[in-house]
């Protein structure tokens, strides 16, 4: 067996016991052995992988959620599966549910990116990626048939797509056309490299002799979005051989973690001062300077925005009875940002 | 599925009440058995989740056995759900009562709900009980023909398991034909997937002993087959498109338009969301055009995009395993990922075992345009906090250094890794600075200068002292000390605990001694006196055989310890082309994450002893000191893992590989040794399918990793035989699409892989 399809396959089992049972830990699964076997039954067989969609899943297998509690014990009728074997897996979706049915109908999409940056020790921005994900959220009635068109698709680098997107529409016009699963689904991946600059800037600059070492740290926004950059964290690994350290900040928080991890935690960047941290690290005995120099990492988020600058251009759908609601969200995070020292 | 069944186990003292615990559930399933009173499906229920939870905790319940059975005519699904479960766990170890669960399996196998019928028949055959195979039959067949796709998936699946418990049963009840007329005429794709799964389990096992089998095994292959399977593929699940894609990419095509057919309509694969999925296509595309050099290397183009998406989503898990493929593709073809290279960063946060395959792959792709660059980077790992890392960075760069024309920046780096005095990056870079010099010794003066700097007593790690002492015996004329550091070394002789630097210190005096005799003089003496009482016998034999050379004639001496040498211009590659040819047969399988062929981690001998990677580290000690070139990874050996001594030990096992190592120092031993091993493999084919005579052929064709036919087809010619127009390009366009991709390669690697 290709050692990536035993993988994706754990992965999957480790997904849907967790949307099934809110969590995946010993104790979780030792309160619901029953689920967990009849799940693994159905997902597997002799070995080999059978249904692993979560719409399917459902369908033959009840969540053990309070709602069905409470209807078998005013009901009376405690077999918590629905009698009848779903059909759907015959019809030519099959990630979705059979004939939803919803009063209010919405869809939600929400462009989620993460900002993979390397900062060398000269300040050089070394490599910039962004790996983006776009989440659909769809409460649809009935069989809708969805388009999604993006502003400027030319910036992509590499696309991944959900089963149910049509290939065609996507290579000759980077048109995203979908009968879309229910509930939360990631609809495509993509990924745009070679990016020239990142929001905020860090600075460390760490200068040592005579046993201790001096650090400052720096922080400012380099590239304004246009939104506000929240929840910004610095943080770093202590080396070894550092005795004792004394941080301190002028903005946000300093604190030393239990793993010899030096934690700042700058929240927003204030209009008035340039945040930055300084402060001294005393070395071992007999150690002169020191010489291992630590990667800064770095989080951030951003809302509102894709930093790509991937934007969606509209969403249409068809074959629905009335009027759905449509949601946009966009929002940055940092992934991997390190800056070295 | 089922729990591990631990019923002999005496139940543990951390679980003492389970006996009692058992009675009691016994005594309350009892009085269930018969009640017929509402509301008994619930208390049942409570009951059942309790059994099953003592069994999946290791406590024996079998002894309720018939209790379950009585109590399990329901209704309730989720009730019938466990008692299968507990009857399918504890069946294998009381035969005698499995026999009791038959009745009420079977009359389940007819019910009205399919998922009941379903679940049954897959409990019924889940049994595993021999005796019992007969009662399968009947339930089997008609669940093949089941109008409901569900009993039908779970039945084609019993079918195997029938032929894992008794295979003479199988195949006398004609499922396999059964199944194969299912898998070209269901509508439902899962059955079809199922199988197709079955089927080519069935077969494969079957050829051996039965020629139609055999037969059939191939017809999976032929044209028809594969063209059914691709044309539906779009309807599998993603698990079964990636068995069909093994099968397709098992396919040999017969012209080259077939090729571009199929790679057509399989395109859109790439940017599927499963990195199995996509793993598979890219198999197929590599094999397809394993024979078309331009278009071979367009896949590698189209390909690189897809693995370096799949390598940054996901867990380290998942992207350590594209990043095992990624790195066999970049060994193969280094320049069409070169401009790639940022890719191979490592973050931070990576596990190691991420950050090694990176580095080699950074070695690997540093060309003239982004050498500098690289370096740069590795240089920075060096400071890493990680020092394993370091030091593989401090390798990379000196690997970089080793396959570079221009090196004079590297070489100023080295050196200045040599005066950031950590004593392990001091101790690499040393080890580097011998290579590098003895590929090029005109950066002797250079290096001398720093490295006749660094004190001896400071160095502490073995290789790094013996690749001192190289230095100090080789450049002695050049070294104003070098004598005397050697004499202070040989007077602490009885301190130094590695043979491997007492060996060096041997041959770098005795060189020291030719050059520059009046001063060496004394320490000589003291070598060879304190070599000959030494305990370690490489160390006495060699002090004699210098002791009786010196005698003998010293001129003669001076030929056989301090020839005039030839720089190296080639280091030998550690793994044998042949190896990794046979890797890249197995693209998709652990071979390619263990990063070795498959017959060395399955095949017993292959497995076995490892003592044999530290002989060959003597061996190679011996081999250096008599002054001709040792392939750089010899030197090494001690520190590679576990997988590459075996495939050292492979590589050495043709004779004439090893004998030819010694002799010329700038030999590039890779066809030799290729030759002689690929002449042991299918001697080892050979022996091994001896008794298979049917499949004999096969399995060489097979080990060579020739992509030859498996064997002709056994020619059915139905003309409208034609891949669907579902894909994505006409085929003009498509052809045409791949021709124009860009080309960033010397034809010259290609006839080399091909």
């Amino acid at each position: 067996m290709p050692p990536l399809m035993a993988i994706e396959f754990l992965c999957r089992v480790a997904d849907v016991l967790s949307d099934y049972l809110g969590g995946l830990n010993e104790d979780v699964i030792k309160d619901n052995f029953i689920i967990v076997y009849e799940l693994l039954d159905e997902m597997i067989d002799n070995g080999f992988p059978l249904t692993t969609e979560p719409n399917i899943l459902r369908e033959m297998i009840a969540q053990p959620n309070i709602v069905s509690k409470v209807l078998s014990v005013v009901t009376g009728n405690s077999s918590n599966v629905s009698e009848t074997r779903p059909g759907a897996t015959a019809s030519c979706v099959p990630w979705r549910t059979t004939d939803p049915k919803y009063a209010n109908n919405e869809v939600y999409v929400d462009l989620v990116e993460e900002m993979d940056a390397t900062i060398n020790r000269d300040g050089v921005l070394v490599k910039c990626e962004i790996y983006g994900e776009v989440q659909v959220n769809s409460h649809l009635s009935g069989l809708p048939d969805l388009t999604l068109s993006f502003a400027n698709t030319s910036i992509l680098d590499d696309v991944r797509f959900h089963p149910c997107v049509r290939f065609r529409p996507w290579e000759s016009n980077q048109i995203l056309s979908f009968v879309p699963p229910d509930g939360q689904f990631k609809l495509m991946s993509y990924r745009v490299k070679k990016l020239k600059s990142t929001p905020i800037y860090v600075k460390p600059q760490l200068t040592s002799g005579g046993g201790t070492c001096r650090v400052d740290v720096l922080v400012g926004i380099r590239n304004d979005p246009g939104k506000t950059i929240d929840s910004i964290t610095v943080q770093f690994q202590l080396p070894h051989c550092i005795l004792s350290a004394d941080m301190t900040s002028n903005h946000g928080t300093v604190n030393i973690l239990a793993n010899k991890t030096c934690l700042w935690s700058i929240g927003r960047i204030p209009k008035d001062k340039a945040p930055s941290m300084s402060g001294t690290l005393v070395l071992e005995t007999g150690l002169e300077r020191l010489h291992v120099f630590p990667t800064f990492q770095v989080a951030f988020r951003v809302m509102g925005v894709a930093l790509s600058g991937l934007q969606i251009d509209k969403l249409d759908l068809k074959n629905l009875p009335n009027r759905p609601y449509k949601g946009f969200r966009a929002l940055t995070r940092a992934g991997e940002f390190e800056v070295r020292s | 599925m089922a729990p591990p069944a631990q019923s002999q186990r005496s139940p543990s003292p951390s679980q003492p009440s389970g006996k009692g615990e058992v009675s009691d559930l016994k005594s309350q399933l009892r009085q269930l058995a018969g009640s017929r009173a509402p509301g008994i499906d619930d208390s049942k229920r409570e009951l059942f989740k309790k059994v099953i939870s003592y069994m999946t905790v290791g406590i024996d319940v079998s002894s309720l056995f018939g209790e379950m059975v009585m109590c399990s005519a329901t209704s309730d699904i989720v009730l019938k759900k466990m008692c299968y479960l507990y009857v399918g766990n504890y069946a294998k170890v009381n035969p005698d009562l499995a026999l009791l669960t038959i009745n009420f399996l079977q009359r389940d196998c007819k019910d009205e709900d399919p998922m009941i019928r379903g679940l049954a028949l897959r409990s019924l055959c889940s049994l595993r009980v021999a005796n019992l195979v007969e009662y399968l039959v009947g339930p089997l067949g008609s669940g093949l023909k089941d109008n409901n796709n569900y009993v039908r998936t779970v039945a084609v699946m019993g079918v195997l398991k029938l032929y894992h418990i008794s295979a003479s049963t199988c195949v006398d009840a004609d499922f396999p034909a059964m199944l194969k007329h299912s898998m070209l005429n269901d509508s439902d794709a899962q059955v079809v997937a199922n199988c197709l799964s079955a089927l080519q389990e069935i077969w494969s096992s079957e050829a051996s002993s039965s020629e139609e089998a055999s037969r059939e095994r191939e017809a999976l292959l032929s044209k028809p087959v594969v063209y059914y399977f691709l044309n539906r593929i779009k309807e599998f699940s993603e698990w079964a498109q990636c068995l069909v894609l093994e099968l397709v990419g098992k396919y040999v095509p017969s012209e080259t338009s077939e090729i571009f057919d199929i790679m057509n309509l399989l395109e859109d694969r790439l940017q599927h969301a499963n990195g199995a999925v996509v793993l598979a296509t890219i198999k197929v595309f590599l094999q397809l055009t394993l024979s078309m050099t331009d278009v071979h290397q367009q896949v590698y183009e189209r390909i690189k995009a897809p693995l370096l998406t799949l390598v940054s989503s996901g867990s380290p898990e998942q992207s350590y395993a594209v990043l095992s493929h990624l790195h066999l593709l970049v060994m193969r073809a280094p320049f069409i990922f070169s401009s790639d290279y940022k890719h191979f960063y490592c973050q931070y946060n990576e596990p190691s075992y991420v950050k090694k395959l990176k580095l080699e792959m950074l070695t690997a792709v540093a060309n003239e345009s982004n050498t500098y660059e690289i370096v740069t980077e590795l240089c920075e790992y060096a400071a890493n906090v990680d020092i394993p890392i370091a030091r593989e960075s401090i390798r990379a760069v000196g690997k970089i250094a080793l396959q570079q024309y221009d090196v004079n920046a590297i070489v100023d780096r080295l050196l200045q890794f040599l005066e950031m005095e950590k004593d392990y990056v001091t101790a690499e870079a040393l080890v580097l600075v011998k290579d590098l010099l003895r590929k090029y010794p005109q950066w002797s003066q250079d290096c001398i200068a720093v490295v006749g700097n660094i004190s001896s007593k400071n160095i502490q790690e073995p290789k790094a002292k013996a690749a001192l002492i190289w230095m100090l015996g080789e450049y002695s004329q050049d070294m104003h000390d070098a004598p005397y550091i050697l004499e202070s070394l040989i007077e602490n002789w009885e301190d130094e605990h590695s043979a491997e630097v007492r060996l060096h210190l041997l041959t770098a005096v005795m060189k020291c001694f030719f050059k520059r005799p009046p001063e060496t003089q004394k320490a000589l003496g003291a070598a060879l006196a304190a070599g000959l009482a030494d305990f370690h016998q490489d160390v006495h034999d060699r002090a004699l055989f210098y002791y009786r050379l010196l005698q003998y004639n010293v001129s003669v001496a001076q030929r056989v310890v301090d020839p005039p040498k030839q720089a190296v211009s080639v280091f030998a590659d550690t793994q044998s082309s042949e190896i990794k040819d046979r890797i890249f047969d197995e693209f998709n399988s652990l071979s390619v994450v263990y990063q070795k062929p498959s017959y060395m981690f399955t095949d017993k001998e292959h497995r076995g002893p490892f003592e044999f990677s530290d002989e060959l580290g003597h061996l190679s000690i011996g081999a250096e000191s008599t002054g001709t070139v040792v392939p750089a990874q010899r030197v090494e050996a001690n520190d590679k893992d576990l997988l590459l001594s075996v495939s050292e030990k492979e590589e050495s096992g043709g004779p004439s590989n090893n004998a030819s190592a010694y002799s010329a120092p700038s030999y590039d031993g890779s066809s030799v040794s290729a030759a002689a091993s690929s002449q042991m493999l299918s001697e080892l084919a050979i022996s091994s399918v001896t008794g298979h005579a049917s499949q004999s052929s096969l399995a060489i064709d097979d080990l060579l990793g020739l992509g030859l036919p498996v064997a002709p087809a056994p020619a059915p010619s139905p003309p409208l035989l034609k891949l669907n127009s579902k894909a994505v390009l006409d085929p003009g366009t498509f052809q045409q699409k791949w021709r124009q991709l860009p080309i960033s390669l010397s034809q010259v690697y290609f006839s080399t892989m091909t």
